[in-house]
């Protein structure tokens, strides 16, 4: 048999009234089982009105907004013919190191260009015929969100302790992700697939998640999004990595499984440019 | 006849006792991924409630003690 709670905080002030109502009778009468029994009911009263999370929505909703988002980014992407490798900019490259961008650049072979060059990109957004353009990235609200949650910017986090921190944020304080590991190569051992054992500036991200894992499946089908700016989540690692290294960011290689659960991502730091 | 609290400490202390245990246990098995219950809850507010819980309990424990050493001095 399913019950079904429609207003638990009507029931949740239902047990408090009958608990105290059950305390009072305890006091005049000095019985100790009615007043057992209502501390039981004022106890869960509280507890059932407390541990309610204010605003909750649907997934089915939430994925079919973020998908439509992400096929309006890969279409204009497309439209404009931007087909480089998207870049995840750090913040000097910049001109508010709080803001998250990516550099896609016109051509496939076109290198990042140098941080004053990006700089007025940034000021003049409709520039014709710029060799790249500016987008802000899918994960970057939910970056935010991450910041929020972490209590301080990615900034101030070294990539050191990346692997330890994000993880947890993802997994019990945001609820996004059912699994998480980072795996970063700057020692040359600590990298499980064999790219990232023998390349010194990638970094493996291996996650599981249920709540966007619709939005990750559509993704695969946009070619400007999959494996080149990444879904949201992919997304997420990625400005945190730029930001923690202080250096620019791209995905190397992205899998996603058939249900959109299981992601395995391969990010790269890029080589800067050099007067 | 004055009303008086019908509990002691010690009563009030095993209340508090079942009640951490129980909700450290469901704070620690419950997924968030739970299917079709309307009861929306939120993990980390469960697990602070049963923490504030538990920490009643050990006060409460404390102060039995307390009474304990300072009766017999």
């Amino acid at each position: 048999m399913r019950i079904s709670v429609n207003s638990p905080r009507a029931i949740g002030l239902m047990l408090l009234l009958l608990g105290a109502a059950g305390l009072l009778v305890a006091i005049i009468y000095s019985s100790s089982v009615p007043a057992l029994i209502s501390l039981g009911l004022i106890f869960w009263g509280i507890i059932i009105s407390y541990i309610q999370s204010e605003e909750y929505v649907k997934k089915t909703i939430l994925n079919s907004t973020s998908t439509t988002l992400l096929t309006a980014l890969d279409e204009t992407l497309r439209s404009l013919d931007y087909r480089g490798k998207a870049i995840y900019l750090p913040p000097k490259y910049l001109n508010d190191p709080q803001s998250t961008k990516i550099y896609i650049p016109k051509l496939q072979n076109d290198t990042l260009p140098s941080p004053d060059a990006t700089q007025k990109l940034e000021m003049q957004p409709t520039q014709k015929n710029a060799q790249g353009i500016l987008v802000t990235p899918p994960g970057a609200e939910l970056a935010r969100l991450l910041e929020t949650e972490l209590g301080t910017s990615l900034l101030r986090i070294g990539l050191k302790d990346l692997p330890q921190r994000l993880p947890k944020t993802l997994i019990e304080d945001l609820e996004i992700m059912t699994n998480c590991d980072i795996q970063t190569s700057t020692n040359n051992i600590t990298g499980k697939s064999p790219e990232t054992q023998t390349n010194q500036n990638t970094i493996f991200v291996r996650f599981t998640t249920t709540a966007l894992k619709e939005t990750c499946k559509e993704a695969t089908q946009l070619s400007m999004i999959f494996s080149n700016i990444g879904c949201p989540l992919s997304s997420v690692f990625a400005i945190a990595f730029a930001k923690a290294t202080g250096k620019p960011i791209s995905i190397t290689t992205q899998n996603v499984s058939e249900d959109g659960e299981k992601n395995e991502t391969e990010y790269t730091v890029v080589e800067e440019f050099t007067a | 006849m004055t009303p008086v609290f019908p509990l002691n400490l010690w009563d009030v202390s095993l209340v508090l006792a079942v009640t951490a245990i129980i909700l450290l246990i469901t704070s620690e098995i419950l997924s968030p991924y739970y299917g079709a219950a309307n009861l929306k809850i939120s993990k980390k507010r469960l697990k602070n409630s049963a923490i504030t819980t538990s920490i009643l309990f050990l006060v409460t424990v404390a102060i039995r003690i307390a009474t304990m050493i300072y009766g017999m001095s």
